[in-house]
């Protein structure tokens, strides 16, 4: 990212040791009863379920029934035109804005009953990231991690680990206030990741971000997903089609499509659906 | 988790220029009006001594010099604690704790208990230059303690106090003049005069009411129930606003 370096990336991207647990699969979900998607097994267990969600922000629906279901090595782009709906669909899978309607469950756990174990499973990189600008990065990674349960060799591992695939070492001791764009992305994005959470939320990851940058971001999230899901919301079609398995347009609140990206013409598929 | 919140914010609150050039201010008050009380008493403790029930330094002190200081801190703790909710909404880092398993309960404690641990250290500071008399003059130790007792009640509600109207708003300075608002309005009901209307209870809601005893060394439990409920009060009230921000966001 920074001038004169490349950053290699490790493709298993498995942490060095595996926290975070998928609960017992017979538990019932929000939506009810567990069903055989559930019990699926293998590298395809259901990490997201959300059913009919629908918020709106004043007069206006801002979210309108849209249902996203996401299984282990999922990487879903959520596209939309600015407005449509990603962000407040976005923070709704996360846990930090109510539905008016709908249900959320994060690995078996349902964000209205367990609250704080489904969030527990989920890394958000917010459009801006949370950053404490007096923080230095190593304090402000250990701090995110610490909240979100990890402690003693655990942490160090894990952050030792995000650090490096991150690519932050070099900025490791530096207060956040003073990194590039470039920088602090990548720390928002190690500050979701840093406890493996089993769904990562991403919202518009790539803003800001110069071509070398893009690319190193992309490979990094192809890597997560390979054992985890991942959504992430993005205008760009090329970034969608780069690094999705699935795509899901969202227009005026309303999910218009949802499909694989296996030989889809993003271009025209998102054309018609926005009509 | 309640813990490292609260070190979370005690680090944030020390490393700021603010909370440094407060607390110097403040030391200065500590020390220009500490002076100024001990030699006022030199100048009348010849007169005081001809009285039935004469008043020792440390009664003198308490309620000469520590008792005013209630009144700094219940305007200063505020300003600590003004930035604790407006600074995470203005920087869009609440949104760190809103996607992390962390309950709004304990995000208040917590940094409630950071907040906290900076202001006692300040009542310290202030009851410590009394304290030290001790090392010349034999001095009534629990007069003291029952006046550090009080400055800290009163200054850890007004603290609440202070984290509540922060939870309210991203702008900082309307979170301290509403705080400024309503601490004035509690110390301003001991004086108030209601006529003929049976609203004289509510004098019993005034913040001088419930100081006066701890400074003449009475630890009264209806006092300390008092800033203890009103401390409660400010702390739910902030943990029911920011359960309220995920229905309406922020």
């Amino acid at each position: 990212m920074s001038a004169g370096r490349v950053y290699t990336l490790s493709f298993s991207f498995n942490f060095p040791e595996h926290r975070c647990q998928v609960p017992a699969l017979s538990k019932s979900t929000s939506s009810g009863q567990a069903t055989p998607e559930h019990i699926g097994g293998g590298n395809k267990t259901r990490l997201l379920d959300a059913a009919n969600l629908c918020r709106s922000l004043g007069a206006t629906a801002a979210v309108d029934d849209v249902s996203i279901h996401l299984q282990r090595g999922d990487v879903l782009g959520l596209l939309g035109l600015n407005g449509a709906g990603k962000s407040t669909t976005l923070r709704m899978l996360c846990g930090m804005l109510v539905p008016d309607s709908g249900t959320v469950s994060i690995a078996g756990y349902a964000m209205s009953e367990q609250p704080l174990k489904a969030r527990a499973r989920i890394g958000f990189l917010p459009d801006q990231p949370p950053l404490y600008n007096d923080m230095r990065v190593h304090e402000y990674l250990r701090l995110c991690g610490q909240i979100r349960g990890l402690k003693g060799a655990l942490l160090a591992r894990n952050q030792a680990f995000i650090t490096e695939q991150c690519a932050l070492e070099e900025v490791n001791t530096k207060l956040i206030g003073n990194l590039s764009k470039g920088f602090r992305q990548r720390v928002g994005l190690a500050q979701a990741m840093i406890h493996e959470p089993d769904v990562l939320l991403l919202d518009e990851p790539s803003n800001g971000l110069d071509p070398q940058q893009l690319d190193t971001m992309r490979t990094l999230i192809r890597a997560y997903a390979k054992n985890h899901a991942v959504v992430f919301s993005t205008h760009l079609l090329a970034e969608a089609q780069a690094i999705c398995n699935r795509v899901a347009i969202i227009h005026k609140g309303k999910l218009v499509a949802d499909t694989t990206t296996d030989g889809a013409n993003l271009e025209e598929l998102f054309r018609r659906s926005i009509l | 988790m309640i813990g490292i919140i609260a070190r979370h914010e005690y680090r944030a609150l020390v490393q700021s220029a603010q909370t440094w050039v407060i607390t110097t201010l403040l030391a200065l008050l500590f020390g220009f009006l500490f002076l100024r009380q001990l030699e006022a008493f030199l100048n009348v403790q010849d007169q005081l001594a001809l009285q039935d029930y004469p008043v020792g330094l440390t009664g003198f002190m308490s309620a000469q010099y520590l008792q005013p200081l209630a009144l700094a801190f219940s305007f200063v703790a505020p300003l600590f604690a003004m930035r604790t909710f407006s600074d995470e909404y203005q920087k869009h880092t609440y949104a760190l704790w809103q996607s992390s398993p962390v309950s709004s309960t304990s995000l208040v404690l917590g940094k409630y208990l950071g907040l906290s641990l900076f202001v006692l250290l300040l009542v310290l500071l202030a009851s410590g230059m009394l304290l030290l008399m001790q090392i010349f003059i034999p001095i009534d130790l629990p007069v003291v303690v029952t006046s550090a007792v009080g400055l800290s009640l009163c200054a850890l509600a007004s603290t609440a106090c202070g984290v509540f109207f922060s939870s309210l708003t991203r702008h900082s300075l309307i979170a301290i003049i509403a705080s400024f608002a309503l601490i004035i309005v509690l110390w301003l009901l001991q004086s108030a005069n209601f006529g003929n209307l049976p609203l004289q209870a509510i004098q019993n809601l005034s913040f001088a009411n419930h100081l006066a005893g701890f400074f003449q060394g009475y630890l009264q439990t209806a006092d300390v129930a008092y800033f203890v409920l009103l401390s409660a009060m400010f702390l739910a009230l902030t943990i029911v606003r920011l359960d309220l921000l995920k229905q309406t966001g922020y």
